[in-house]
């Protein structure tokens, strides 16, 4: 696309409209907007999860009491679990990090907007794929760990089930997307002087938290991704010998992270609460923070104490053990830095305060009752009961406490307008009174077994307390809600800082922030924040930086800030006009490309860029996201579910060709503090942030053979279920193809460089013809295999043959997958190049492209021995 | 603790094991000191975190520590001091958590060295193999008989090897303090000493199904006399017996003894559709 044809003529809107419009909603890919819904859905989900936990608890009146049936209580115990650890605390957290962490960090809004109301969508729209798959045969029943073999269709043969196997992928999409774009955010955006080390301890939290998601729910998605082939293509995978424990430790290489993915940012805004409820700075910070390192690097290596019982050797117990006691010993510090922020203190009780100090206790007793779970004589015994059930509790709904905490921190923030005092104060007695009479009786009818609805008769008084308590904490819900409601409405007006010790960025704008957040360029260089003129800034620049230009070491504003823009917009939705969009749409593949330098640079001469805020395209994908995953679910009864997997096909396509050509600029700022990724873009850290994961992913697809392959016996594998037709060859072609594929992408890049039009044209399509061969070669190969006919395999190798046939298929499908994806970006830039883009300075697309190829050509480099050698 | 790792009781064999400390044993003493421990933990922190934030609590007339200085809108982040205090806490809290960890790591071991080192003495030791299906247990005794109720004689050692048919279960008897996973494929061993006769019940502790809740038996901890009495009238019934236990059936009010389910569900669910 050249810039001639990026001109104008976008329906997607660049017309920004006010927030009482419905269609700003949908369009808008402001941070706060994002982070308003991400709010508001959560708690949307939170009321669902909770009236399955309250249908729960009305079952366990009486041991065996039955307002559910047997099956219908496993759902309700199943989908409580799986929408309030990931439809609920997370997203929660995520709307409080979308509207608060730029704000805190000086930047306009996210590295990434339109990729970051694409999050969002596919957050929705996987939530209500979940709620979908309620009326398809019934949800998934299986617990929340989903531990295998329940979890294949032999067992769980429902539509249902499948359902929401895809709506966990979708919303890992929802998290991988949000993960790299915060990732960028937050190294690349931070106002001058504002070092990593000074991030707030809220926006610290988020940043810690979204390095565990990016690799930990990778590792969910390769579990994920082989349960979804294995309920629509029926691999076999966790049904066979060593499928059940590898479920286990490929749930729990995520899961164990996750607890501190959904702590973490109640731990920030504690610290956040702490500090300026107390008027006194958190002791320790710096402890505090390192504590917090300490804990998400630990956090991938504690997973196996959740399997002490599963046969593993003691030798691994105990250094499980080991590191189990590890992770523990930074929160005991972060809970005493804590209490001793509040010594000299002016303590406050306002509700925030009173949140965070009661996330504080309940965190201390869900701390000491983990502890008994670290030692492992005793978690031999808590294992499966109701212990474990009220620990987490009290860990996670403790978490959540914290949120709630910041509902009422920021709530003035985000509305202008302060809630009311005493309610939030009744909502917070309400809800501390009632937490603890639902989870500590837990610990008393410690004995009943987890997800059974019968129990002893002595446990009786206990689950009576339980259940009542339950409704207590549910009641105080609806507390919050009307004093938000009615607050939002006739709450008293506040000014920019309603807290007097509130120390962070988001307290100096006004409330709400403006559109773009700031009026003039945030700064700390002085030691203080303070803000630069805008004008100032232009005047003292000349030239621009182009993509990410770097400040001048000494933090200068040599480079200068043209790109933000100059007229500052209320938040009531001006047209923002699209200007020349001459910087470059920005959009999510390696078609995209970072503000161009020429192109910037036009539109200087020109008049400035202004940054876009709405594009319908992110909504248009969730949905078709939706109807794609919807039909594939149960696609196998065909009917209606073809006819969806279809239109939700043809719609995606309409998205993304949608979005890739829509303009849209997204100014990348030229004076911000960016260590250690100075010279690195940040669509090219944006890829790279992307392919850690997708390391990650592939690591669980080869980790889950390797496990396969020990358990099935390393050779008699070869000798019992691979087939002599499986030979090398094929393989050994595919790989020189890839090579020289990746050499290609080289010379495109030297080509560019020396402004041959037609050297990146031919370079680029010699790639292109090369993957195809790659994949043609393959579609023989496998062919070939899927009709032979022996004596050991008369029906042919194919995907169902035997746990061989099916790794080898689904991991080599994956990274064939992955060559299908670079192909289309390759389709897309061919004409492009044709049209004369990419040349000079401009092959920085060529350069991320080239970073993917490469990536997927080195995981080839792994596969090739494993399945073709070894 | 006194037994832990300590001498075995070979010249016990005749009186039956007594003498072995049980799991339940190890399990309910160490569980008491982590209660009792947990509990004054818990109790002091909470009471000095409330003392102190009512100590200072905001007061419009006094400050209690005026000199200090606040928090500024704008500031770049800055430590409050004392660190020393808290890492003096923190200290004392990693001690605490270590020396009780590291103590019941003895216990570990001995509970998971025992039934090998019972086996090197000659203790006497009654081998069982468990087998969890959807949706209840089948026994199987060293003679081959095999039973829908766990029986076992009282004071001597049993052996329990889980395994399971289809799914991922968990056998546990809670008043016994044993637990074992259930998993396809593979074995895993777990030991007791019931010390009292008497009818105990067993439970799955893994979601596996509709019938997880119902999932239960009874464990019938016999005189060692009437357990010989009764083991030998098993002999060559391994095939006796057609009932399935079913799931909704509840041991508690189930027939007395059920004899093993000759129409168990299919061993292995192949995955090809």
């Amino acid at each position: 696309m050249s810039h001639g044809e990026a001109d104008g003529h976008d329906a997607g809107g660049h017309d920004f409209p006010p927030m009482s419009s419905v269609k700003r909603w949908f369009v808008t890919t402001n941070h706060k907007d994002i982070g308003i819904l991400y709010t508001i859905t959560a708690l949307f989900f939170l009321v669902l999860g909770g009236v399955l936990a309250l249908l729960m608890r009305v079952q366990l009146w009486g041991p065996g009491e039955s307002i559910l049936s047997a099956g219908a209580y496993n759902q309700a115990v199943s989908a409580h679990g799986l929408l309030m650890v990931f439809w609920f605390i997370s997203p929660f957290a995520f709307g409080f990090a979308n509207y608060v962490v730029p704000l805190q960090i000086g930047a306009d809004d996210l590295a990434f907007p339109r990729l970051n109301a694409m999050s969002y969508w596919a957050y929705l729209f996987s939530g209500l794929l979940f709620i979908a798959s309620f009326f398809q045969g019934g949800t998934f029943d299986g617990g929340w760990t989903m531990y295998a073999p329940l979890n294949v269709p032999t067992y769980m043969p429902n539509v249902g089930g499948t359902t929401v196997v895809l709506a966990l992928i979708m919303f890992v999409a929802a998290v991988t997307m949000g993960s790299v774009n915060f990732l960028t955010t937050m190294y690349r955006m931070r106002a001058e002087g504002l070092r990593m080390r000074d991030l707030p301890m809220f926006s610290m939290s988020i940043l810690l938290t979204v390095w565990m998601m990016l690799f930990a729910f990778a590792a969910l998605l390769a579990a994920l991704l082989i349960l979804g082939a294995q309920h629509l293509i029926g691999v076999n995978y966790f049904n066979t010998d060593g499928g059940t424990l590898l479920w286990t430790h490929l749930f729990w290489f995520f899961g164990h992270p996750e607890v501190y993915i959904v702590f973490f940012p109640a731990l920030g805004i504690m610290a956040e609460c702490f500090q300026t409820f107390t008027g006194h700075r958190i002791v320790g910070r710096k402890w505090f923070v390192l504590a917090m390192v300490l804990v998400a690097l630990q956090s991938f290596v504690v997973w196996m104490h959740h399997m002490f019982l599963t046969g593993i050797n003691l030798e691994i117990k105990t250094l499980f053990m080991v590191t189990t006691i590890g992770i523990s010993l930074p929160f005991d510090l972060m809970v005493f830095s804590l209490i001793y922020t509040m010594i000299k203190g002016r303590i406050r009780f306002t509700t925030p305060f009173l949140f965070s100090l009661g996330a504080l206790i309940l965190f201390i007793i869900g701390g000491i009752t983990g502890v008994f779970l670290g030692a492992v004589v005793l978690d031999y015994e808590f294992r499966g009961t109701y212990w474990v059930v009220a620990h987490f509790h009290y860990v996670m709904v403790g978490g959540a406490t914290g949120l709630f905490a910041g509902v009422y921190y920021w709530f003035p923030k985000m509305t202008g307008r302060m809630y009311d005092e005493f309610l939030g104060k009744l909502h917070f007695g309400l809800y501390f009174v009632g937490f603890n009479l639902l989870y500590f009786p837990m610990f008393g009818a410690w004995e009943t077994p987890r997800r059974v609805f019968d129990y002893a008769l002595p446990l009786g008084t206990w689950h009576k307390v339980a259940t009542i308590g339950g409704f207590l904490l549910g009641a105080s819900f609806l507390v919050m809600f009307y004093n938000l409601f009615k607050s939002v409405a006739v709450g008293e007006e506040v000014g920019d800082n309603p807290w007097e010790y509130g120390t962070t960025a988001e307290w100096a704008v006004s409330s709400p922030p403006p559109l773009e957040n700031f009026e003039g360029k945030p700064s700390y260089a002085s030691g203080k924040l303070s803000f630069r003129d805008e004008p100032e800034l232009t005047a003292d620049g000349s030239g621009d930086g182009g993509p990410g230009g770097n400040p001048s070491p000494d933090g200068g504003l040599a480079s200068s800030a043209s790109e933000s823009s100059s007229d500052r917009r209320s938040d009531g939705g001006v047209r923002a006009e699209s200007a020349t969009a001459g910087g470059e749409a920005l959009v999510t593949g390696p078609e995209a490309v970072a503000p161009s330098a020429t192109g910037a640079a036009a539109a200087h001469e020109t008049e400035e860029p202004h940054a876009d805020h709405a594009s319908i395209w992110p909504f248009v994908i969730g949905l078709a996201g939706f109807l794609t995953f919807l039909g594939v679910s149960g696609v196998q009864n065909g009917g209606a579910y073809y006819w969806l997997t279809g239109s939700g096909g043809v719609l995606s396509a309409v998205g993304f060709v949608g979005l890739a050509r829509e303009p849209f600029h997204v100014p990348e700022p030229t004076v911000a503090e960016q260590w250690p990724f100075e010279g690195v873009e940040n669509m090219k850290l944006g890829m790279w942030t992307f392919l850690a994961s997708d390391v990650v992913l592939f690591g669980g697809f080869i980790g889950s053979y390797l496990f396969l392959r020990v358990a099935n016996g390393w050779t008699h594998w070869h000798h019992a279920f691979v087939p002599e037709a499986h030979v090398t060859f094929p393989g050994l072609v595919n790989t020189y193809l890839l090579l020289a594929s990746s050499f290609a992408v080289v010379l495109g890049l030297v080509a560019a460089h020396r402004n041959s039009r037609r050297g990146v044209v031919a370079a680029l399509s010699v790639t292109w013809l090369l993957g195809v061969g790659f994949l043609i070669n393959k579609g023989l190969e496998w062919q070939h295999l899927f009709h032979i006919s022996t004596e050991a395999f008369p029906n042919g190798w194919n995907v169902g043959t035997n746990v061989a046939s099916s790794t080898f298929y689904l991991t080599t499908g994956l990274h064939g997958a992955h060559v299908v994806v670079g192909l289309v970006m390759l389709m897309y830039m061919i004409p492009r190049a044709m049209n004369g883009a990419y040349l000079g300075d401009d092959e920085t697309s060529i350069e991320y492209f080239g970073l993917y190829w490469h990536f997927v050509d080195i995981v080839w480099l792994f596969l090739f021995p494993l399945f073709y050698i070894l | 603790m006194e037994e832990a790792g300590g001498p075995a009781v070979g010249d016990a064999v005749l009186a039956g094991t007594s003498g072995i400390r049980a799991p339940a044993e190890v399990f309910n003493s160490i569980f008491v000191v982590f209660l009792g421990l947990g509990t004054l933990v818990g109790v002091v922190v909470i009471s000095y975190t409330l003392y102190n934030a009512y100590k200072y609590r905001y007061r419009e007339d006094e400050d209690p520590a005026p000199e200090m200085e606040r928090p500024e809108l704008g500031e770049l982040p800055e430590s409050g001091g004392k660190g020393k205090k808290l890492f003096l806490s923190f200290g004392i809290s990693a001690l605490i958590v270590l020396s009780l960890v590291i103590w019941t790591y003895a216990s570990l071991l001995y509970v998971e060295g025992k039934p090998a080192e019972a086996q090197q003495n000659g203790v006497e030791v009654l081998d069982v193999e468990v087998d969890g299906f959807r949706f209840g247990w089948q026994f199987t005794y060293p003679n081959g008989a095999q039973t829908a109720e766990l029986r076992v004689p009282a004071d001597r050692m049993v052996n329990l090897s889980v395994t399971s048919q289809d799914v991922f279960h968990n056998f546990g008897i809670p008043e016994l303090r044993i637990k074992s996973d259930a998993i396809p494929g593979q074995t895993t061993n777990t030991w007791f000493v019931a010390e009292e006769t008497g009818t105990y019940q067993a439970n799955c502790y893994e979601i596996c199904g509709e019938g997880h809740s119902g999932m239960t038996t009874k464990v019938h901890v016999m005189e060692p006399e009437a357990y010989q009495e009764w083991y030998e009238g098993t002999e060559g019934t391994e095939s006796a017996g057609n009932e399935t236990a079913g799931g909704e059936d509840h041991a508690l009010t189930g027939p007395d003894e059920r004899d093993a389910p000759g129409a168990l569900v299919p061993a292995r669910a192949g995955g090809v559709p």
